[in-house]
């Protein structure tokens, strides 16, 4: 195991690695964080002069270094369109966008693993049919004309729930189902796989014959089996969640990472676009990475290699 | 070794694009029309499918105005079927006095090219690296399953957005941008298939015959590969619409005055609570569109997986 | 539209019964907490308005900044603020005595130091802030001349100097950009120490600044005693949102609203439409000398002449604006010192703007780039007049924050300007910064205007700077340099409690609103 979860480590290392360069090639190119630090107006001189300081005139790979011995020693730098420190901007818009996304995946869980679970056990019945046509409804729907839908309904029409900003819990609950219902399709059907997968299996029948049946065999044997595929996805949607939140937090007017980041990019601020980018993507590998680790200690078979 | 690395995120990945998709079994050919036109869901997509197709091609001679014919005197007309609506505009008119309809239906336009452009290349690009991953297997396979694994990593919308702000937004943009962030699923898919089939007798059969590995790649694997990919394809036009929908509604890809559905819905946003019309009906295309392209994959991959016995 | 289609009536009606079931949502606007919120769509990421022109921080510094003067809204007249009287000892001189009394949030009193403090730092070319080009074109120092007294040396003779010091400088503390002794322009971005009539107490970048009644401001200042206990800035980036928050009235205010949402929205009688005037006008510098390409079709006179044939100006206003808007023909806002109106015209042609294009060259039009970011709508209509004469324009629309990024790199070959004046009735405040040669909004290069427009800004006669401004306006729509389009109306939409005087220059003094008598009473 110790061997294999360092494999899995070093991997993740190299991967961190490689996204973060393309992530500041992609970029970097493109921009010139001089002429925009140097303010409205600024002499060219002035411009060339930052460029100095800031070590722009160095070749690609040697920025790259820099820029990435500032990150491993914490300093994210200063962002010249929020004047302020880019970590303590990170660390003020991930509380909303970490509740977001944890809610978001707890709304998914709980419509889709029951669904799941019943389409299984009765296969082309009508809750078949409907989980089905529900998860193709749901994959379909884009996701801020659904935030739109919502904010008519249950916010104007029916005000159940606050509309806007980051508040108070309550504000949580629409985005959460809007983006909950992204990832809906995906787990339920996964879930339903791996229910028919389990059911059909041998050592459910072994179990059968031992005189296990309804709830019990459900619990005991077939969910800890069916849903070991879904931990490894749940942590791709996870990661997917905090990178994708960009839609619902703008149409809900909430303060988290996402909407930071769009109001970056349209603000031309390129260098903190790029640290959300390879935060994003740090998170993913970890993410990932702890997902491979659960799934190879709950089944050790994925261990050997 | 290298698959071992990789596999539960490439699982999680393509559990993700087809949670059924038979990795594991036998491949085979989708080769009977009839059956397909059996499956309702398949008949459903096809239809609308082709429906959208027919209002694209034909948009100039269907819609009633030219969509960028501007006349500010009669903007915000409701649609025939509310109060004070004008029936010579079925659907009314936007914010600047252009016909939604005709708006709507060249939106299609847009749309379908979108949707199948960036699935177009997110293909090529997939199945490419997928083939030659699965047919060399050794170092390629493991700098292919490397590269996916940091194109999985990276937040894709938030990179599209910011490319395409960056190089200035355009339909060609937008369709490269897209097409070049979705391409993982056709590799994991293809790539699985390749390998099953590279030891098959017919591919040695070819090798001895003196085929180069190129000629076998593609006149020998690549056929083999073909319902896959379709089905794969098919669920990435649904994907592409949806991320151009969202790059035009937050302002960063398709700009006016061209007719994007995701645009009309941004645009018609303001005044949502009066007009509602303005969002409902261009996400009622876009939701028909996607669920069109998803019924036609999915209804694929069922087929596809009740032949190979599962 | 007006009272709202029958579906309108069905939405509202359901939103009623739905307010009636749901009497427990929690409601932080309104006058029973005392706190009037205010929806802004743009993210606020410095409260320091030294270092930025977005008009939504100029609201929020007329709040929690002074400076030495004060713009009255009712006479337009320039008032003493923090200072007590001033006295032009020449052309180039004035005494300012400052006002005894007044306190920053932080409790110190304001001190001659502190306002030399603050004039220096604008001055001084490495603070880079915002305003400190335009300052540091007529103010040579300022010399401190008694602990209450302080000495402004001008360069030349400049007929806005008082102006500029009641919109431009807003005092700081000694030392505020000096935190550790060392300078840094950041210092007062996150909490600023002003003097205004509200403190900040809680800013959220991008999300949320929380103001609270400054109770020791001073008692004779001219914007008088506010009435409203506390302000929150919300930003709301979508406008459709902050319309459901008004209506479920969690907003109290929200202005820059299209005015056809605001009518018609008005009408619902789920909140109330002001609107009032501006100073503001739009247009369109083109690139006339050649900074996209030495000779790319705007270069060509009868091109841009064209263009602005081409453009039904009329019907935008009409129809699109609305309200008191109206087509402009000079580059300046009609009741502004030195407008020039009779200059030469361009009405809506398009059979004569593709003769201009023909004669020019360009038989089957050019494409152009035109940047916006703002009045989204209008630039799409202008944009669509001018692909019926041929021009294919690509819209980008993107923030401003961009466009002054792209301009200052000639990538720019049209935008969309909208220009306030900072609320002034005089052609120098959209003059200067439009036409002086170094700057980057000047897509012209005219030596010859640039010339006239200064000369206009440093002389303090009036009927010379009459002169001035009329030969170089003239000349600018001439060689149709811009397209001039319309002045421009503010609409509001404020909840039914909240009382707010609508001001002549069109900046909102938010200080002034009150909750109505009868609001006030029922929340008790």
């Amino acid at each position: 195991m110790l061997r294999y979860a360092g494999k899995r480590a070093i991997l993740a290392v190299l991967v961190a690695l490689t996204v973060s360069f393309a992530a500041f090639l992609l970029l970097s190119v493109a921009t010139d964080p001089a002429a925009a630090i140097a303010g409205e107006g600024a002499e060219p001189e002035v411009i060339e002069q930052i460029r100095e300081q800031l070590g722009l005139n160095q070749p690609l790979l040697a920025q790259y270094g820099h820029w990435l011995s500032a990150i491993s020693h914490g300093d994210l730098g200063t962002s010249y369109y929020w004047r302020q420190p880019v970590s303590t901007l990170i660390l003020d818009h991930l509380p909303v966008t970490l509740t977001l996304a944890l809610a978001a995946t707890f709304v998914a869980l709980i419509v889709a693993i029951p669904l799941g679970t019943i389409a299984a056990l009765y296969p082309n019945s009508t809750i078949d049919r409907f989980a089905l046509t529900l998860a193709v409804s749901a994959q379909a729907t884009p996701t801020f004309w659904l935030a739109l839908m919502l904010i008519i309904l249950l916010g104007v029409i029916v005000p159940i729930f606050p509309i806007s900003g980051d508040a108070t819990g309550w504000n949580y609950v629409l985005p959460a189902i809007v983006l909950g219902a992204h990832s809906v399709p995906a787990i339920m059907r996964l879930t339903r796989v791996g229910v028919l997968d389990v059911m059909g299996s041998d050592y459910i029948r072994t179990a059968r014959a031992k005189g296990l049946y309804g709830y019990r065999l459900l619990s005991r044997q077939v969910m800890r089996n069916a849903l070991l595929p879904v931990v490894s996805v749940l942590a791709v949607q996870l990661g997917h969640k905090l990178g994708g939140s960009v839609i619902t937090e703008s149409v809900f007017a909430m303060n988290g990472l996402g909407r930071f980041a769009l109001q970056s990019i349209v603000g031309g601020d390129i260098p903190t676009v790029q640290m959300l980018v390879v935060l994003f993507a740090l998170t993913f590998i970890g993410l990932t990475l702890l997902a491979d680790l659960l799934n190879a200690w709950l089944d050790p078979r994925l261990r050997l290699t | 070794m290298a698959m071992q690395d990789t596999d539960l995120t490439v699982k999680a990945a393509a559990a993700e694009a087809s949670a059924d998709t038979p990795l594991d079994a036998p491949v085979r050919r989708l080769d009977s029309w009839r059956e397909m036109l059996r499956h309702p869901g398949i008949v459903i997509g096809l239809a609308i499918l082709l429906t959208l197709f027919a209002l694209a091609i034909f948009a100039p001679l269907i819609a009633p105005y030219d969509p960028f014919d501007q006349q500010l005197s009669r903007r915000l007309l409701p649609p025939f079927w509310v109060e004070g609506g004008n029936p010579a505009y079925l659907f009314g008119t936007d914010h600047l006095g252009r016909d939604y309809l005709s708006r709507l239906l060249y939106g299609a336009r847009i749309s379908l090219l979108i949707g199948f452009g960036a699935a177009g290349i997110g293909c090529l690009l997939g199945v490419t690296l997928g083939v030659c991953a699965g047919y060399f297997g050794g170092v390629v396979d493991r700098v292919v399953s490397f590269l996916l694994t940091c194109q999985l990593a990276l937040p894709g919308l938030l990179l599209a957005m910011a490319l395409v702000f960056l190089i200035g937004p355009s339909v060609t943009v937008v369709i490269c941008v897209i097409g070049l962030l979705h391409w993982s699923y056709y590799l994991v898919v293809t790539r699985a298939a390749t390998q099953k089939i590279r030891d098959l007798e017919y591919v040695a059969a070819a090798r001895a015959i003196g085929s180069n590995e190129r000629q076998i790649m593609i006149s020998e694997i690549l056929p083999n590969l073909l319902s896959e990919i379709i089905v794969i394809f098919s669920l990435e036009v649904g994907v592409a619409v949806l991320a151009e929908a969202a790059l035009s509604f937050l302002g960063v890809g398709i700009q006016p005055p061209t007719p994007s559905w995701g645009l009309m819905i941004a645009e018609g946003k303001t005044s949502v609570f009066l007009r509602p019309w303005l969002i409902i009906l261009p996400g009622i295309f876009i939701f028909l569109l996607v669920l069109a392209a998803n019924l036609v994959g999915d209804g694929l991959r069922d087929m596809m997986s009740k032949k190979s016995g599962r | 539209m007006r009272g709202g289609t029958a579906h309108n009536r069905v939405l509202m009606a359901l939103a009623a019964v739905g307010f009636a079931m749901c009497g427990w949502l929690p409601v932080n606007a309104g006058p029973a907490n005392d706190t009037m919120v205010v929806a802004i769509e743009g993210e606020i990421p410095t409260l320091d308005h030294l270092y930025t022109t977005a008009r939504d921080t100029i609201t929020l510094a007329e709040l929690t900044d002074d400076g030495l003067f004060y713009v009255d809204p009712e006479t337009l007249a320039y008032v003493p603020a923090a200072a007590e009287s001033y006295v032009q000892v020449d052309d180039t001189t004035i005494d300012v005595t400052i006002r005894t009394g007044v306190r920053f949030h932080d409790g110190s009193p304001l001190t001659a130091d502190d306002v030399v403090y603050t004039f220096s730092w604008v001055l001084d070319p490495d603070t880079k802030t915002n305003r400190g080009r335009v300052i540091g074109a007529w103010l040579d120092r300022v010399e401190r001349t008694g602990p209450m007294q302080v000495r402004f040396h001008l360069k030349h003779p400049y007929p806005l100097a008082i102006r500029d010091m009641a919109f431009s400088v807003q005092l700081r503390k000694k030392g505020a950009y000096h935190p550790h002794g060392k300078a840094d322009p950041n210092a007062q971005a996150q909490m600023l120490n002003g003097i205004g009539p509200y403190k900040v107490v809680d800013f959220q970048p991008g999300k949320r600044v929380t103001l609270e009644r400054f109770d020791g401001y001073y008692a004779d200042s001219p914007k008088g005693r506010p009435a409203i206990r506390h302000i929150v800035f919300r930003t709301i980036p979508d406008l459709s949102t902050q319309q459901a928050e008004l209506i479920s009235g969690n907003v109290d205010w929200m202005y820059n609203v299209p005015a056809d949402i605001a009518s018609n929205l008005g009408a619902t009688g789920y909140a109330t439409h002001l609107t009032g005037p501006t100073l503001r006008v739009n247009f369109i510098p083109l690139d006339a000398a050649g900074y996209t390409g030495a000779d790319n079709p705007l270069t060509k006179l009868d091109v841009r002449r064209a263009m602005i044939h081409a453009i039904n100006r009329r019907d935008i206003v009409k129809y699109l604006i609305q309200g008191d808007a109206e087509v402009i023909d000079s580059a300046c806002h009609p009741l502004q010192f030195g407008c020039e109106q009779n200059v030469r015209k361009y009405p809506y042609d398009p059979a004569e703007a593709r003769r201009l294009l023909v004669g020019a060259g360009y038989p089957n039009g050019f494409e152009v780039e035109l940047w916006a970011y703002r009045e989204r709508q209008a630039a799409e209509a202008v944009a669509a007049d001018l692909a019926k004469v041929g021009i294919r324009v690509r819209l980008r629309f993107v923030t401003l924050t961009t466009l002054n990024q792209a301009r200052k790199n000639h990538r720019v070959p049209a935008f969309f300007a909208s220009w306030e004046s900072g609320s002034t009735a005089d052609t120098a405040t959209i003059a200067e910064v439009h036409w002086s040669l170094k700057s980057d909004r000047n897509l012209s290069k005219d030596a010859v205007v640039a010339r006239q427009m200064e000369a206009a800004a440093r002389t303090i006669d009036a009927e010379e700077r009459k002169r001035l401004y009329s030969a170089a306006l003239k000349r600018i729509a001439d060689q149709a340099y811009w397209i001039p389009l319309y002045t421009y109306s503010q609409n509001y939409l404020v909840s039914n409690t909240l009382a707010f005087p609508v001001t002549k220059d069109g900046l909102p003094r938010l200080f002034r609103a009150h909750w109505r008598a009868n609001a006030v009473k029922a929340s008790n």
